[in-house]
């Protein structure tokens, strides 16, 4: 009876599933309610949990609950602690969730909304949980090593040091491209600056509440930083309308490239009580309230996607928000979301010391994964909800706008400039054309759900507009600074480590000469990064977020690399396919995507043929733009050449086992007990 | 049974509801908890190793090695 209640349960969800995929694919011209994505997503998040997590954890990998985990063996109060699964999976979701979901899917948004969607919903399933729940399980089973070491240890020395330095020149990356979007996001927005500029002040307030007057009292702290958060958000509206106080927070791109240059070194320096852990506290709590309530009124609303499933953007490749057709940069443009190597970093560094239960992993790595995904499907809907002209409009520059005028006329998607100059008054800003990078077009999209949801309860008006507005920049621009915070200081310990090993001195991470110098480089490296993205014609995003998303996915190819190895040593080769299927997924769209951006005769998708149109050129940066252009080259094939040789070493181990001419050595902890209840 | 031991025993349940969804709260959100540090150093027989001040600093140094994604 229960088998049969379950067959017809999952048999109605595959349904249900299938109808709303139908809906959208089948949709020409006429609008679609959110409503339909939203269901196609959830029924094949509930499949993929419900059959494919569980032949993973039960077939590929063997969870075996009598096994104490490393929480359980090492527990000592503080980094190793056996946690609540549901509580694990707050943590581990706020530490993976970032700027990518969110900003991804919006970007994508220019090939209509059903090629993101697809991607998110079925990548996620196959690739992107996958990934962080196979390296979770790895590094479980070896005392919560990071993805570093396991390359080390189980691939070969060679591959752990091309991971290492592929997590340093990624993160370079990564860096810049969020201080970009940032950068679009602030830039002649004395509301937006004077809002994020207080969080500084408010973090160093909690930062000295927490560790010298209350010690250890986050919550408290937390609740004071909100509410002056809060404060600061209502006051930006007021500084934004004094002609006295406005022109000190409105400032060009080029000058907050330089501030935010300035922010990321201080940070870095700073002892990380000050400022970083108290950002990190308040980023995280308005990442979670905000998430929840975007979704809640998302589901009030149900907004209709005006965006059509497929735009003329996806077969020309002449998109104005950057160049490139759907395959291979739909897949690249959405990282996070999909699939994210970074995670990786995460389900191989603090998750793993917490998990009590083996059988957790499922729950913790694939579930957390799909939830991030699910922020994603929000972005794209809070993105396709806006009228495509001004959704164009705002994320393109004048320059490739007025390259991409003719294809954007034919498919309809113009928009006034009266209705641009009257969207921006609402929204309290002095224009929205030209604000690339997506986080503005997120904030006006999540502007519009949050005021269509308030309206339900009888608020409404143009000052709730422009406060919802910026709420939604606030959270977006603290979190990605946070990222800025910790991501900086993370590169300064792997430089310091790196360098560490020539000079021992250099290597000691509190010593001040060495903490300056380290934050310098690391900071001098996406801070040009940073410069060459906000002085492009083109707007930057066009070639730093491809840029970015290759090394984001190749990053997921190493993790990927690291967790087939495993599981063919473990004897379980024939599951292999579950890793090696994405991987090869991955090789062949970032490959692709990477010769691309490199080769193209396209200058406008092409690095090296756009420096050759700018030869001769009588533009006065030419000098400049031709050397980013080799730049980015240079690390466009830099991400290629690392993953070929991990591919390539990867391959020779695992044929050197399979083959018996190795012995398969397992580098997995002894097995010990544990001393919990198991089954319950 | 007394009725004061049965209020006793409710008050009793709730606290400690209250600082288990504390503790879940302090956990998920990353924050240092000194009092479950205490606990572990008793369950484990030793007396603890760090004042509160201490704990906190040290805690806040091993946070600041951590990743967050983007």
């Amino acid at each position: 009876m229960k088998r049969l209640a379950s067959v017809f349960l999952w048999g109605g969800v595959s349904a249900l599933g299938a109808a709303a995929f139908g809906v959208l694919a089948l949709s020409r011209g006429e609008t679609v309610n959110a409503a339909w994505l939203l269901t196609a997503a959830v029924c094949t998040y509930a499949l993929g949990y419900r059959f494919y997590s569980r032949f993973l954890a039960t077939r590929a990998f063997g969870l075996d609950d009598r096994r104490a985990t490393p929480a359980e063996r090492y527990n000592n109060g503080r980094d190793f602690v056996p946690t609540n699964k549901w509580v694990l999976y707050g943590h581990h979701f706020a530490a993976i969730a970032g700027a990518g979901p969110l900003v991804g899917p919006v970007l994508a948004a220019q090939f209509g909304f059903l090629p993101g969607t697809l991607w998110l919903v079925i990548g996620v399933v196959l690739a992107g949980a996958v990934q962080d729940f196979t390296i979770l399980f790895c590094s479980l089973r070896r005392n919560g090593k990071s993805l570093g070491q396991m390359a080390k240890e189980e691939v070969n020395p060679a591959a752990g040091a091309t991971a290492m330095l592929a997590v340093l020149f990624i993160m370079i990356i990564l860096l810049a491209v969020l201080a970009l979007i940032v950068v679009n996001a602030l830039k002649a927005s004395p509301w937006g600056l004077f809002t994020i500029a207080c969080t500084i002040p408010i973090a160093l307030l909690m930062g000295w509440w927490m560790k010298r007057w209350r010690p250890g009292k986050v919550g408290e702290a937390s609740a004071a930083g909100a509410v002056l958060l809060l404060g600061a958000l209502v006051a930006g509206g007021w500084v934004a309308g004094q002609p006295h106080l406005a022109p000190l927070f409105t400032h060009s791109a080029t000058a907050l490239t330089w501030m935010m240059a300035a922010y990321g070194f201080i940070a870095s320096v700073l002892p990380v009580w000050m400022l970083l852990c108290p950002r990190d506290y308040l980023s995280t709590f308005l990442k979670i309230t905000t998430i929840l309530v975007l979704a809640v009124a998302i589901l009030v609303i149900l907004p209709p996607l005006r965006m059509p499933a497929l735009t003329p953007f996806a077969t020309l490749g002449e998109g104005p928000v950057f160049a490139g057709k759907l395959f291979p940069f739909a897949f690249i443009t959405i990282a996070c979301g999909a699939i994210s190597g970074f995670h990786s970093l995460v389900a191989s560094g603090t998750t793993p010391k917490m998990i009590a239960r083996e059988s957790d992993a499922r729950f913790i790595g694939y579930g957390g994964m799909l939830m991030e995904s699910f922020v994603g499907v929000m972005a794209m809907i809070a993105a396709c909800t806006l009228d495509p002209g001004v959704f164009f409009a705002m994320n393109t520059t004048p320059a490739a706008l007025a390259q991409a005028s003719q294809t954007l006329g034919a498919a309809g998607f113009v928009v006034s400039p009266e209705t641009m100059q009257g969207l921006a008054a609402r929204m309290g800003e002095a224009t929205l054309v030209a604000r690339s990078g997506g986080a503005p077009s997120l904030a006006v999209g999540m502007a519009q759900i949050f005021a269509g949801a308030t309206g339900v309860f009888g608020g409404s008006g143009k000052t709730l507009d422009a406060l919802w507005y910026h709420f939604a920049i606030m959270f977006e621009a603290l979190f990605i600074l946070t990222t800025i915070d910790t991501g900086t200081r993370v590169g300064r310990f792997m430089l310091q480590e790196i360098v560490g090993h020539v000079w021992p001195r250099f290597g000691e991470t509190s010593w001040y000469p060495s903490v300056i110098a380290s934050s310098a480089v690391i900071v001098a490296g996406w801070g040009y990064f940073l410069y060459q993205g906000v002085s492009d014609p083109l707007g930057g995003i066009n070639s730093l977020w491809p840029l970015f998303g290759i090394s984001n996915q190749l990053l997921a190819a190493v993790a990927l690399c690291v967790g087939t190895t495993i599981l063919i040593k473990m004897g379980r080769a024939r599951f292999a396919w579950v890793t090696a299927a994405p991987l090869a997924w991955l090789v062949t769209v970032t490959m692709t995507a990477g010769w691309q951006k490199v080769f193209s005769v396209d200058p406008r998708l092409g690095f090296l043929a756009h420096a050759a149109s700018l030869a001769g050129s009588t533009n006065p940066d030419a000098g400049r733009l031709i050397f980013n252009d080799r730049l980015n080259t240079f690390m466009a094939l830099l991400f290629m050449a690392v993953v070929t040789v991990l591919i390539v070493t990867s391959l020779r181990e695992w044929w050197l086992v399979v083959s018996r001419r190795k012995a398969a050595v397992v580098h997995e902890a002894p097995f010990v007990e544990t001393g919990y209840a198991t089954g319950d | 049974m007394p009725q004061g031991t049965e209020r006793g025993t409710g008050r009793q349940k709730s606290a400690e509801g209250g600082k288990g969804w504390r503790r879940a709260l302090r956990r998920m959100f990353g924050m240092p908890d000194y009092d479950a540090y205490l606990e572990h150093c008793r369950t484990a027989g030793h007396p603890p190793r760090l004042s509160e001040r201490e704990y906190v600093a040290e805690f806040f140094e091993t946070k600041g090695k951590g990743v967050r994604c983007c």
